[in-house]
């Protein structure tokens, strides 16, 4: 079973992100890139599937040169190949567009995503693009079974401890649930290795996208602030022992 | 009517979810502003007794697909369905829960329709005229607000719990039976059935005192710590999903979106950062602490009482005097 996983690289810690002039994107300095966590889990499934059903996994990413990162660390990882669409575009639509079009050139069964990325928090890329090509999906699946050649049946969570069991035919597109399986470690020495592997880059026009369809339309982004609070949280203060005591009493009166 | 507003039922073993209330309200607002109808949409078969608890609560109209190869249709097929009728109607807006099932299906309602999805919403608006929602971006620590282009069509996908759930009311409104073929859509996957998570052996939607832990903790090793704290308090200990998924803590604890919701008289959230994720499933509590590190921690946005410090010295402290308290009270 040959598998994409979509990797997304996102910021650590992003301080002052301002609205650009266009309204249709957030501008930031972040200077740490890492794999976006929902995704990892997705890359961990695919290894368990790998070992277990064979096939090839590839993990592509789209964003500019500092993305690359990401895709060493899926071949550290264990991934085979690796894709990058030189892309940097915040908007969904645009980015499932672009990945479509990216997942047209590549042979597979499956593609596995996360459920979302912790820049946009948006949750669309993945069902968007398998809505393009016409692919069955499932969102946030917490167990895959192979069943046969053309075949798989998956778990899949509903909220509130509710499941429902959907069957697949493949290819097909998943969104992975965190903590499908457990995140493994890589050693740094294999993630040096990695850096020595090719990756593979699309640009735009390699996929035939240009122009229109690559802006977003439709809205603005108006500002970006921090959350409005719905009350103000009265802090404690002092030593431990008079925060203990304190809350001590609060909890004791709230009974 | 064209440019209505359609709001998507969520239901299931035959009672409608409290987000849909919530939806209609929203959507309530909307439509009196815009001057145009509210339309409830509701999927699925022998759908009586959701059509009768919808009835008074804001929508104009009921629009019912009742099909039973509705039973076995996975998020493709009800996306088709659901875009057909916005087709049909004309509809402008389609408004969802952003849970479980909303974010499968708001991208894929959206691309039928080539419209745009804005999901994750936590506010919805009309501001200077434009329809506005407010969205949490770079985990939960930001929002942002976006505007719809004037008249622009849309998918908006809501967090439980941003609107009140709307009264209900005596007005009947009319309802229509749409006929779409649901078993001739193309489709390469069904559902073949639903289950309920086992029960485990601790209920923590029962508890009067949830202690709460989430990554914070740092190690699995020191759960014992606040597993203390919720003995001396005489609460369960639960925790966010991140613990869950490194596997420290059994599903059964997990309170959140994809795990339980909890209305406990106190909540104390030790070392969570607070993604809307588990906000969603805790800040209904009647007294909400939150311990954490980092003051800019967006639980310290829905706590009532809050200490910005290090769990591990106020933990211990906190365990260490509920039990003398304790034991001054029997002794």
């Amino acid at each position: 079973m040959n598998i994409i996983v979509c990797c997304k690289s996102v910021p650590g810690l992003v301080t002052n992100p301002k609205v650009s002039a266009d309204g249709k994107s957030l501008e930031y300095q972040s200077q740490l890139l890492a794999i976006n966590e929902c995704d990892e889990y997705a890359l961990e499934e695919a290894l368990v599937l790998k070992k277990a059903h064979g096939g090839q996994i590839t993990v592509l990413s789209m964003g500019g040169i500092k993305s690359q990162d990401v895709l060493y660390y899926g071949l550290a990882k264990g991934a085979d190949k690796a894709v990058r669409v030189d892309c940097e575009n915040q908007d969904s639509q645009v980015a499932s567009k672009v990945l479509a079009a990216a997942l047209k050139k590549i042979e597979f069964d499956l593609v596995l995503t996360g459920t979302q990325a912790r820049d946009t928090l948006s949750g669309q890329v993945g069902i968007a693009a398998a809505s393009r090509l016409g692919l069955p999906f499932a969102y946030s699946v917490v167990a895959v079974e192979v069943q046969g050649d053309r075949t798989i049946k998956v778990s899949k969570e509903l909220g509130g401890g509710r499941h429902a069991e959907v069957e697949l035919g493949l290819p097909a597109l998943l969104c992975i649930q965190t903590g499908i399986q457990p995140l493994t470690f890589v050693p740094p020495a294999r993630r040096i290795r990695a850096r020595q592997q090719a990756v593979q880059s699309f640009s735009l026009a390699d996929l035939g996208l240009s122009g229109d369809e690559l802006s977003a339309k439709g809205y603005r982004i108006r500002s970006v602030h921090p959350p409005e609070r719905s009350h103000q949280v009265s802090l404690i203060t002092g030593s431990v022992q008079e925060i203990a005591s304190a809350l001590l009493e609060k909890i004791q009166e709230s009974r | 009517m064209a440019g209505d507003i359609l709001v998507l039922v969520e239901h299931a073993d035959g009672k409608v979810d409290t987000v849909t209330f919530q939806l209609l309200a929203a959507g309530r607002k909307l439509a009196d502003y815009l001057n145009v109808k509210l339309v409830a949409l509701a999927l699925g078969h022998r759908l009586d007794d959701i059509i009768a608890s919808l009835q008074g609560r804001g929508m104009d109209k009921i629009v019912a697909v009742n099909d039973a190869a509705l039973t076995q249709a996975a998020g493709e097929v009800q996306a088709q369905v659901i875009a057909a009728i916005v087709r049909q109607s004309e509809a402008r807006l389609v408004l969802l829960g952003y849970n479980l099932v909303g974010m499968e299906l708001a991208p894929a309602i959206a691309v039928q329709l080539g419209v745009n999805a804005l999901t994750n919403c936590v506010g919805l608006k009309i501001d200077g005229g434009a329809i506005v929602v407010a969205k949490p971006v770079f985990d939960s620590t930001l929002h942002a607000e976006i505007a719809l282009d004037d008249g622009e069509a849309a998918v908006i996908a809501l967090q439980k719990g941003s609107f009140a759930p709307i009264e209900a009311a005596s007005a009947q409104a009319p309802v229509t039976f749409a006929s779409v073929d649901v078993a001739a859509l193309p489709s390469h996957s069904r559902i073949l059935r639903l289950a309920e998570e086992p029960a485990g052996d601790v209920d923590i939607t029962k508890a009067e005192i949830v202690v709460s832990v989430g990554r914070g903790i740092g190690t699995a090793e020191k759960i014992p710590l606040i597993a203390e704290l919720a003995d001396a308090l005489g609460g369960v200990l639960a925790c966010s999903r991140p613990v869950v998924d490194v596997g420290w803590l059994p599903r059964e604890r997990q309170v959140g979106a994809s795990g339980r919701t909890v209305t406990p008289k106190i909540y104390i959230a030790c070392g969570i950062s607070g993604a809307i994720q588990h906000l969603i499933g805790m800040r209904d509590a009647n007294r909400i602490i939150a311990i954490n590190k980092d003051a800019d921690a967006p639980i310290f946005g829905v706590a009532h009482l809050g200490v910005v410090g290090d769990l591990f010295e106020i933990v211990p402290a906190l365990t260490q005097a509920a039990k003398e308290a304790k034991a001054a009270k029997s002794g």
